[in-house]
């Protein structure tokens, strides 16, 4: 593994911004895909969350990761409004406190830091595997990276692991039924339809891999 | 209370700002006063749908300012998970905050009530969970979460009990209690009790209402007030105690009484006088004295918080060994002196309390956590009762002697009195809240003197067992049980007095049970027409009874006591037994036998559902038939065959039969079984409508006048509000009487009388005038009622019943009686 093989606070901006501009892209699918068994809010609220999110970055520009993603999270939680609010929040606040006051993060620092956001989640939302969450891509992502990175993996090819896992989580999301948020009111009749929180957790995962390719 | 003192805050967490504000205006239109300070996280930040964890944080902050804790109400989804992010954000650990998860609406008006009185946060957080109960009951759904604690926490903080033991505690000082009238067209609803409750708790005096069906309840807590339902006319029961408590008694009398400033219902009522005391209502005759035996409901739950130091675990562990295996010795001994399945039953529960894993578990927590001895078993054998019920069918029907082995073993842990009957080598007088039938299976009237109960009316289980079984009661006693156990009381059952330690000259006017000689029959009028008079069997004590006052058989047997404290139904050859044991007693004599009558108020497990809206008008008597026919199929054969062991001369009746399709069926049925004397029960104005077909149909009838006078007057026969009402001497119950008695002369069909009204010395001649050809009733009363009948003529006696029959009420049809008999 290369000395250069990890993400900087830079790296980390640019995973943001790329977020942002999938979001921003395909807010009106995300918010089709929750009016089929949501709220019909989820494109437009992670939109605004994250527009929100690179206003803060951009007008003070962090140092460290925990200062970052502090702000990030507390962005988040204030600007987003529906449940992907402390969601999101949470997940970024989390990953910043574990990944500490460092300016970069090699892939094993950054996929614990993950986890914790991950953690975090399961701690806020209570969601298990199968419950048609953002949990249902997220927990298979991470799966990955720890495994492509026990087999010696670079970062790249680990984030590439996690965004290919996180997609396959998110397509399998399709068959399940919602047992947790406004989804789990439609019971079998959210079968049939991704799940908006799995799909935006799969661009979070797609954009890491894109600004992390070698 | 001041208005500096710093209160409880509430925050409303919502997606919709309209929705929080249009919430908070409500529940602030219950405040009467200065409310307390709540805040709103709704919204986001420019106006849309949603919540923000930061905004519910500063509100938290916010409202907790004073100190007193904060409780968060929250609607759905993002706002629970805000507000528990908020919970994160919160800089302050010695800031409570308690996030509930009561309904929105319901949950802020019944927080915000309760805050503004000053309440702490576990009350106001126990009230705003509680906040659904009232629409619950009203919807008749199962309550989902228990006001209870509220109410308990209430007492706690008091020095004095909430249900303060009214003029009869003789030591503490004399509390207050009074009875208000309900005057407004609404009742007690959500802003009278917040009124109410807003008035106590500015008092600061621990007060509880109470009516004739539900309390007491602390009237601090809106929703427990709203919970007595307590409409119009309903009399409400205010008790108080500690400095200040007449005042407040008085303030809330007169508050309930003024109607609120609402529309008032007209009521025939006069306002009650200020602090009227409550009036225990004697039910069964006799003056007695005798040592106080307070029957206990449930063992309190052990403090979860006590903890034992370890050098002191090896005592502990050793007395937690000793008290399971004493619990289990003394349940053998019990079941020694018992027979059929219910030496069974106790047996298997004495098991329970000996079981080396039950002992293993429990001693684990007392040893590795250091719960005391009773905690440990309270947590041991909850965690064995809620796998029982997972795993349902026969294991979920044990959980009761789970309870009841638990129980025991923590009252002798603590010493305290064991849950249920008392067990008294010596004679006492019981005193409990109320009874249930299966509570006084195990009474002994050989060491039961009298029975004092604070609920019931004078038609209640615990008056007609009281009759039954020749016992002085006493029923509507508030605060009786508070008289401490061992007290001497004197009880008269005639007057209702109730005297706690009686001075010499009180007690030398006890007179005791009065006993007359017993019946020399046969019964019949001064003329000689023939009525006979049998005893009521409802339970195996009665069958002596009956012997002994010289009945001429057994008019009603009941046979619900060979049911009543079963899980299961009994088997053929139990019940065969049973059955034998009464017919034995009456050889060549008439025993008629009512088959099961189950539901309403003597639920069964095995057979009756325990969620129906209305039990005394659903699935019950012989109506459970129809989804249970093996149970009624069994009994029959087991009754016949019985009675062809036996010489007596059995006849077997359904209960609660209304058309006469049920009848033809029933006989049917019976007389496949092997029964020859086929009858039913008339207790249904239908059934009293259609009496010539139903005679008709089957050999005999009998009028089972408690349940046909509640059913043709519309009123509950345990309400004591309604005991006019629900009162035999009703012309229009005279008048459905002889509808029955007519058809029985036209076809030559006997109709009995079983209710209390054949006890009833006066209305005996009256129901003979009406075509009445036996009359059965507790044993005691018969020679009292035989005396009466053979003091009549047959024409006396239907002169009375057609004066009785025109007469316009009860009072009137009494004189009219008895006038007609005196000529």
């Amino acid at each position: 593994m290369s000395t250069t093989d990890t993400i900087t606070i830079e790296g980390f901006t640019a995973w943001l911004a790329a977020f942002r501009d999938r979001v921003t892209e395909q807010r009106s699918y995300l918010t089709e895909l929750d009016s089929a068994i949501g709220d019909a809010d989820h494109g437009a609220n992670m939109a605004r969350g994250m527009a929100a999110v690179m206003e803060k970055v951009g007008a003070s520009p962090a140092t460290t990761a925990d200062e970052l993603f502090k702000t990030v999270g507390m962005t988040l939680v204030t600007s987003v409004g529906g449940a992907s609010g402390p969601l999101y929040g949470t997940f970024f606040l989390r990953l910043g406190m574990t990944a500490g006051a460092v300016a970069e993060c090699d892939a094993a620092a950054l996929s614990s830091a993950l986890r914790a956001g991950l953690d975090g989640v399961v701690a806020r939302g209570k969601a298990e595997a199968g419950d048609k969450t953002m949990f249902d891509a997220m927990a298979p992502a991470l799966e990955a990276m720890d495994a492509a990175i026990t087999s010696g993996a670079s970062l790249a090819e680990a984030t590439a692991a996690a965004r290919d896992a996180a997609a396959a989580g998110r397509d399998a999301t399709e068959t399940l039924v919602a047992r947790k948020g406004r989804a789990s009111y439609l019971g079998e009749r959210s079968a049939g339809h991704l799940d908006p929180g799995a799909t935006s957790t799969a661009l979070l995962f797609d954009a890491l891999a894109e600004v992390t390719a070698s | 209370m001041s208005a500096a003192a710093p209160r409880v805050g509430i925050v409303a967490v919502s997606h919709s700002r309209p929705l929080a504000e249009a919430a908070v205006a409500l529940a602030l239109e219950m405040v009467a006063g200065d409310p307390p300070p709540i805040a709103i996280a709704a919204g986001t930040a420019d106006g849309g749908t949603g919540t923000d964890a930061v905004r519910v944080s500063e509100a938290i902050v916010e409202v907790g300012s004073g100190g007193a804790g904060v409780v968060v109400l929250m609607d759905l989804g993002s706002a629970v998970m805000s507000a528990e992010m908020a919970l994160e954000f919160v800089a302050d650990p010695e800031l409570r905050v308690r996030l509930v998860s009561a309904p929105f609406v319901e949950g802020l008006l019944a927080a915000v009530v309760r805050a503004a009185g000053g309440a702490d946060l576990d009350a106001v957080a126990a009230e705003a969970l509680g906040a659904l109960r009232p629409k619950s009951e009203q919807l008749g759904d199962a309550a989902p979460v228990s006001v209870d604690r509220a109410v308990d926490d209430a007492g706690d903080r008091a020095d004095a009990p909430p249900a303060p033991a009214g003029d009869l505690a003789s030591t503490a000082p004399p509390p207050a209690i009074a009875e208000a009238v309900v005057r407004n067209v609404a009742g007690l609803h959500a802003r009278p009790a917040a009124e109410i409750a807003g008035l106590v708790a500015q008092r600061g005096v621990a007060l509880t209402l109470a009516t004739d069906a539900k309390g007491p309840v602390d009237a601090t807590s809106p929703i427990g007030i709203a919970i007595l339902g307590a409409g119009p006319g309903t009399i409400v029961r205010i008790a108080a105690s500690g400095a200040g408590a007449a005042e407040a008694v008085e303030e809330v009398r007169a508050l309930i009484e003024s109607g609120f400033g609402e529309e008032l219902a007209e009521l025939d009522v006069a306002p009650t006088a200020p602090a009227a005391p409550s009036h225990p209502l004697g039910v069964s005759s006799g003056r007695v004295v005798g040592p106080v035996a307070v029957m206990v409901h449930a063992a309190d739950e052990p403090d979860p918080a006590a903890r034992i130091p370890a050098d002191q675990r090896d005592g502990a562990a050793a007395r937690l060994r000793e008290a399971m295996l004493a619990v289990a010795g003394e349940m053998h001994e019990t079941a020694q002196t018992l027979s059929g399945q219910r030496r069974d039953v106790l047996v298997a529960t004495a098991a329970i309390a000996a079981d080396p894993a039950l002992h293993r578990e429990a001693e684990s927590f007392l040893r590795d956590e250091g719960l005391t001895p009773e905690r440990a078993v309270w947590v041991e054998l909850g965690r064995t009762a809620v796998q029982y019920r997972e795993l349902g069918g026969r294991m979920a029907e044990r959980v009761t002697d789970l309870v009841d082995v638990r129980d025991r073993i923590i009252a002798r842990l603590t010493g305290v009195e064991r849950p249920g009957v008392p067990e008294r080598d010596h004679p006492f007088i019981l005193v409990a809240d109320d009874l249930a039938p299966v509570d006084t299976v195990g009474l002994d009237p050989e060491r039961c003197l009298a029975i004092v109960t604070e609920q019931g009316g004078p038609t209640s289980h615990t008056a007609i067992l009281a009759r039954e079984l020749g016992l002085p009661a006493i029923v509507g006693a508030a605060g009786a049980t508070a008289i401490a156990d061992g007290t001497v009381v004197l009880v008269d059952g005639d007057t209702g007095e109730l005297i706690v330690q009686p001075d010499e000259g009180a007690r030398a006017t006890a007179t005791g049970v009065i006993t007359l000689p017993p019946f020399e029959g046969p019964g019949e009028t001064a003329d000689g027409h023939r009525v006979v008079l049998g005893a009521n069997v409802g339970a195996p004590r009665d069958i002596r009874r009956a012997v002994e006052r010289g009945a001429e058989g057994v008019g009603l047997f009941r046979t619900e006591f060979c049911f009543l404290d079963r899980t299961r139904e009994p088997s053929v050859d139990d019940q065969i037994a049973a059955y034998r044991e009464v017919f034995a007693a009456f050889p060549d004599r008439r025993v008629v036998v009512r088959t099961l009558d189950a539901g309403s108020d003597k639920p069964l497990p095995f057979l009756t559902s325990d969620d129906e809206p209305n039990p005394a008008l659903g699935v019950r008597g012989y109506r459970t038939s129809r989804r249970d026919p093996e149970v009624l199929d069994a009994q029959l054969r087991a009754i016949a065959r019985a009675a062809d062991a036996e010489r007596a001369d059995a006849w077997v009746m359904a209960p609660m039969i209304a058309t006469v399709a049920e009848a033809t069926e029933f006989a049917a049925r019976a007389r496949a079984a092997g029964n020859r004397t086929v009858g039913v029960m008339i207790e249904t104005p239908a059934a009293a409508l259609v009496a010539d077909e139903l005679c008709a149909a089957v050999d005999f009838v009998s009028i089972g006048t408690n349940d046909l006078s509640q059913y043709t007057m519309a009123a509950d026969r345990m309400s004591g509000e309604l005991a006019h009402l629900a009162d035999p001497w009703q012309p229009a119950v005279l008048r459905a009487i002889r509808l029955i008695g007519e058809s029985g002369a036209r076809t030559g069909t006997p109709v009995g009388v079983c209710g209390e009204a054949a006890a009833d010395p006066a209305l005996a001649p009256v129901l003979v005038g009406l075509g009445v050809t036996s009359l059965s009733m507790a044993a005691r009363a018969i020679t009292a009622v035989g005396a009466i009948v053979s003091s009549a003529t047959l024409a006396q006696c239907r002169a009375a019943a057609e004066a009785a029959c025109a007469a316009t009420d009860p009072a009137a049809a009494r004189a009219a009686a008895r006038e007609a008999l005196a000529t």
